[in-house]
């Protein structure tokens, strides 16, 4: 199902040795940072406050899988609720989970990645249990752990959390094991700075841009997680919409021809996911 | 062991142990050693993926008895049904307990429908092996073909079009593209069959000799079948072909316009190769790569079809296994959990000792 559940084999190459950047403008200001930061708000702040053309979750018994027309612009489902409205409205749960999973992941990922990069024992055990931990089928087991906690939107973030932690530690970890061997950390071991102090002030800072695009990245595929779980009806709550719930009720008139309800909220999705991975490449770009 | 880095650095940390005497011995028997010695790490892998389901179901909060009973049940009813299942014995006892039926490949029964969970194992992963291992077949194509041309001919029409094609693919889920497939090649085009499983509802199935129906249909010799099947496998392969396809091509167009940079691409210009043997010389460069990121996907997927599973209403594992986590399935959710965890370790293994063989730098050191 998740696609990026797979590990992205390319996120795990530590990056080139960065030349000090020029002054100048900061590396946010580049165009698909910024276009994808523009389309992510423009959703969320029409899913809270725009006034909708219907009521996303009281549905209209006389208008049933109607095609889109002037007054049902994205048509209607088989409940008679409103697509369009409901798929703007969805963007409200789905955008700030997936964003929120993903930052707890960074915070979870990171300090841990920056322990382990130090050649102790415990580091070893943790890179251990990680591979085998990736042996086990992730989304089987985030299923089970969200259903088991409470069938309740807010764990989902369970499920973003044990997919993309781990990967945030394997990146972290390999940009500081890096870093590790430049002279200004030899420098600051030599002067006999603290290995917390090495940590978080000499490496933490030269690591925060690589998380952050790493952390748009993964809201990105929070995004497909989001949808998925609630695709296969873990954690949501009908009627209130989410584009995987949406997408789930339009699967059973597909083959049936009514591809209206299917398509828009997927849109959604494609779009929402476009633009955090937009972020996420643009970040990356502007570290070369 | 699970990343291309994972992997170099396995390869580079093991110890040239006392090379110039491994260096005569045939390349045969020097192959075998290297698998056995992967296969020695097998049994305590197992044996911890053995615990680790077993410990993960009985970590997490929640009572299974409580969740069978129902939530109008009385106490009373609750405390039979746990002593029904063996619930209320100490944990050490049932984790041996648990130990032993699994070594004898008793993996227990379902709570729910009383089936035992290895029997169902054994008819449904090879459909979903099945669905797996064309769907990558037709992505890994479809992954070389298109990052190829991306990585060659970079500023070319053609490339900048799969680009485009590519990361729209990967924005998408990929139950998205199944259904949007199973409205244009089904609805307005009519090519396949309706998407209501491995067979036709009308088709009456074959006894399963191996599982896998593609065997079973031509063991029976019954062609009309063995046809209607694979018309019915056309969408779901083809709806995993094209989203793992699209990773697989942009994987190897980065690391192929990487190799294409190095060295002995321009020497091989230089000495005068054709194009089209200096192009293949790049992609064997990078081979190994490719094929963990395969086994990585393998992995994925194994767990990770199984929504896919349920859309085209697949007789597949995954699905099964949904079903029994929705329904706090114990038994199921770790026969399941056992199961794809065992098969992502030997794919795992299998690409490991292929890729050492395939190396020659690997390879000839020793």
């Amino acid at each position: 199902m998740i696609p990026e559940a797979v590990p992205r084999v390319l996120d795990h190459q530590p990056s080139r040795m960065r030349r000090p950047r020029r002054r100048g403008l900061p590396i946010w200001t580049s165009a698909p940072v910024i276009v994808g930061s523009l389309v992510l708000l423009g959703l969320l702040l029409a899913s809270l406050f725009a006034p909708l053309p219907h009521d996303p979750v009281r549905p209209d018994a006389l208008s049933v899988l109607r095609p889109p027309s002037w007054d049902h612009i994205f048509g209607t489902d088989r409940d008679g609720l409103d697509v369009f409205s409901r798929t703007i409205a969805s963007a409200s749960r789905d955008v700030p989970l997936a964003l929120g999973g993903a930052l707890v992941s960074l915070l979870i990922g990171a300090p841990i990645g920056l322990l382990v990069s130090f050649p102790t024992r415990l580091a070893d055990w943790v890179m251990r249990a990680l591979d085998l931990f990736q042996a086990f089928p992730l989304v089987i087991l985030a299923v089970a752990l969200v259903t088991l906690t409470g069938n309740d939107l807010q764990n989902v973030v369970i499920a973003i959390i044990i997919i993309n932690a781990p990967r945030m530690i394997r990146l972290v970890r390999t940009e500081a094991l890096v870093l590790r061997s430049r002279r200004f950390v030899e420098a600051a071991h030599a002067i006999g700075a603290s290995r917390s102090r090495v940590l978080f002030r000499h490496i933490l800072p030269n690591v925060t841009e690589i998380m952050i695009a790493q952390t748009a990245l993964a809201a990105a595929q929070a995004i497909v997680v989001v949808a998925a779980l609630s695709f296969l009806g873990v954690g949501v709550s009908p009627p209130d919409p989410t584009w995987g719930l949406m997408i789930q009720s339009g699967s059973q008139q597909i083959s049936t021809g009514q591809w209206w309800v299917v398509l828009f909220p997927g849109l959604a999705v494609v779009v929402a996911v476009s633009a955090f991975n937009a972020i996420g490449r643009g970040l990356q770009e502007a570290q070369r | 062991m699970t990343s291309v880095d994972g992997l170099r650095e396995q390869v580079a940390a093991a110890p040239p142990q006392t090379s110039g005497q491994q260096a005569r011995t045939p390349r045969s028997r020097w192959a075998l050693r290297l698998i056995v010695r992967r296969l020695l790490i097998l049994p305590p892998s197992l044996f911890i993926l053995v615990t680790l389901s077993f410990g993960l179901i009985e970590l997490i909060p929640g009572n299974p008895a409580v969740a069978i009973a129902g939530s109008g049940a009385t106490h009373a009813e609750v405390q039979r049904i746990s002593t029904q299942l063996g619930l209320d014995r100490p944990l050490a006892e049932r984790y041996l307990d648990y130990l032993g039926d699994t070594v004898r490949g008793d993996l227990g029964k379902s709570y729910f429908s009383g089936q035992s969970v290895a029997t169902e194992l054994r008819h449904r992963m090879p459909a979903t092996l099945e669905l797996i291992v064309l769907g990558l077949a037709l992505a890994s194509g479809i992954g070389l073909g298109l990052g190829t041309l991306m990585a060659y001919r970079a500023r070319g029409f053609a490339a900048r079009l799969s680009n485009w094609l590519t990361s729209v693919l990967q924005s998408a889920p990929d139950f998205l593209l199944g259904l949007l497939l199973i409205y244009l090649v089904f609805f307005k085009l009519g090519w396949v069959p309706s998407p209501v499983g491995q067979l036709g509802l009308a088709d009456e199935s074959v006894a399963p000799k191996t599982g896998f129906m593609l065997v079973d249909t031509l063991l029976a010799g019954r062609a009309g079948l063995f046809a209607s099947h694979v018309q019915h496998l056309v969408l779901p392969v083809v709806t995993l072909g094209l989203v793992y396809g699209a990773f697989m091509a942009r994987l190897t167009e980065s690391l192929l316009s990487k190799a294409l940079r190095a060295p002995q691409v321009e020497f091989a210009r230089a000495c005068g190769l054709r194009e089209r043997d200096v192009l293949r010389y790049a992609v064997l460069d990078v081979r190994g790569a490719l094929l963990t990121y395969v086994a990585i996907l393998f992995g994925t997927l194994i767990g990770g079809a199984s929504i896919l599973d349920r859309l085209f209403s697949w007789q597949g594992a995954g699905a099964w296994a949904l079903d029994g986590i929705l329904k706090l399935d114990a038994p199921v959710i770790q026969g399941f959990i056992l199961a794809a965890g065992a098969l992502t370790i030997l794919a795992y293994l299998a690409c490991d000792v292929a890729s050492t063989l395939l190396d020659p730098r690997v390879r000839d050191d020793r």
